[in-house]
């Protein structure tokens, strides 16, 4: 068990102060394409600030974000509650050594919402959101961690979608609300993740195993339709007005059911994010 | 690239262009949400003490372990103060996200300028040499601090009844 607590810390260490190679790799991409010299600027800022986090360890953004955690199992591996508490155990220990920012809400269920019973000083008192639980063909147990911060919060929409059997119209509605939202979100570029589900549990369930599992190297018809939609916008790095207003689009869509009706679950993610590391803990 | 240390002159600021980079030093106030009210009361009751506001930057932030980034201006109790800020001395106000007409407006008159920088956290912190609570400590990290940086990124967003949105 001590050994899943150290490797769950190391994985929220890493998805808190490190970029990806290809998230590198797509900004490089996205730079020589900008054609606006401040947008560029900008997105060189968050190159050397990544490299500046992995270097000292420390956070790529000061909201340090809410943990999420995925974890996969393989067929014939178990997992126990003495498990899943080494995971949050490791999980508060790196919140703890990032540090992260102390922001947990105090209190009861009415302090909690109006914030009247203070802040805990204590980094991870900045519990784990629900654990979701996922099935593979590989034969181990994998943990996702990711960090999820509050603007793309407040810019995150899951709604019905009435879908008219065809698949633009879907495309449609998600590039409208990200028209209305990804301006205000200040810290773009962003990463557009997508789930469509059959309700709206599922479709944020598969909006963070897009988040988890998307590559900025491999994106289908459909993620790049979302993304050069996005890019029309011209809002740019920052808001400032450029080409590059999204790097990607990662898009995870569920099993559906007979109906006039899909749920899409959209989150403009920030310049920073998906801020996701994963681990093996048995093979 | 355009080197701006604190105190901001009149002049300085009055050379400024919408759209411009500049690299900014010296010491610098933070005020977000929670400290800018109450900052502006202070203001209003002449009780400012040691806060010398005279040609100073504001960088809407919070001070935690974790660092600094900008948050968003547009927030109500941020950018309503924007005013009464520039009154008071404030030359720079500095966060993130696109400000009102009203706004650019009323800075223009009042020769202050709007800039935003990216939330790039860790490089901040390489460039941020010392800081310390200013006032209100018991916001704890939305307390108003100061802090001494050197070479911060930013844009200059709004001047002269300009913007970059």
């Amino acid at each position: 068990m001590e050994q899943i607590r150290k490797i769950a810390e190391k994985t929220l260490l890493e998805a808190a102060t490190t970029f990806r190679a290809d998230k590198n790799k797509i900004y490089e991409e996205c730079m020589k394409a900008e054609s606006s010299a401040n947008c560029r600027w900008i997105m060189e800022q968050i190159m050397e600030n990544a490299a500046t986090a992995a270097d000292r360890q420390s956070p790529l953004c000061d909201d340090t974000g809410i943990p999420h955690i995925l974890l996969e199992l393989g067929p014939g591996r178990s997992l126990s509650g003495e498990m899943i508490e080494a995971v949050r155990a490791g999980v508060a220990d790196g919140l703890r050594k990032l540090p992260g920012r102390p922001m947990a809400v105090m209190g009861d269920d009415s302090q909690r919402l109006d914030q009247s019973g203070g802040l805990s000083g204590d980094p991870a008192a900045m519990i784990p959101a629900p654990i979701q639980l996922l099935s593979t063909e590989e034969d181990v147990i994998r943990l996702y961690i990711l960090m999820q911060g509050g603007g793309p919060e407040i810019r995150s929409k899951t709604y019905r979608v009435f879908h008219k059997h065809d698949v633009s119209v879907i495309i449609d509605n998600i590039a409208a609300w990200a028209a209305e939202e990804v301006g205000k979100l200040g810290c773009t570029p962003c990463t557009m993740a997508v789930g469509i589900g059959r309700s709206h549990y599922e479709a944020s369930s598969l909006m963070l195993q897009a988040m988890a599992k998307g590559r900025y190297d491999s994106q289908s018809p459909m993620e790049q339709a979302i993304t050069d939609r996005v890019n029309a916008l011209g809002v740019g790095a920052l808001g400032l007005g450029g080409d590059i207003t999204t790097l990607a689009t990662f898009l995870k869509v569920g099993p559906q059911r007979a109906s006039g009706v899909r749920i899409v679950c959209m989150r403009p993610c920030c310049c920073f994010e998906p801020r996701v590391a994963c681990s093996t803990l048995s093979r | 690239m355009k080197q701006l240390t604190t105190p901001l002159t009149e002049e300085a600021v009055s050379r400024l262009k919408t759209g411009e980079r500049v690299l900014l030093s010296g010491k610098i106030y933070t005020a977000r949400d929670a400290a800018i009210p109450k900052l502006v009361e202070l203001i209003k009751e002449d009780r400012l003490g040691d806060l010398d506001l005279q040609g100073q930057v504001i960088f809407h932030t919070a001070v935690s372990p974790a660092g600094v980034g900008p948050t968003s201006s547009n927030k109500l109790e941020i950018e309503e103060n924007m005013g009464i800020l520039s009154d008071a001395g404030i030359k720079m106000h500095l966060g993130k996200g696109k400000i009102s007409e009203k706004t650019i407006k009323i800075l223009e008159e009042k020769n202050a300028v709007y800039a935003v920088m990216a939330p790039v956290t860790a490089l901040l912190e390489s460039r941020t040499l010392a800081r310390r609570v200013a006032a209100f400590p018991e916001l704890g990290m939305e307390a108003m601090h100061e802090l001494e940086v050197r070479d911060f990124p930013v844009i200059i967003a709004s001047a002269r009844g300009t913007s970059v949105y």
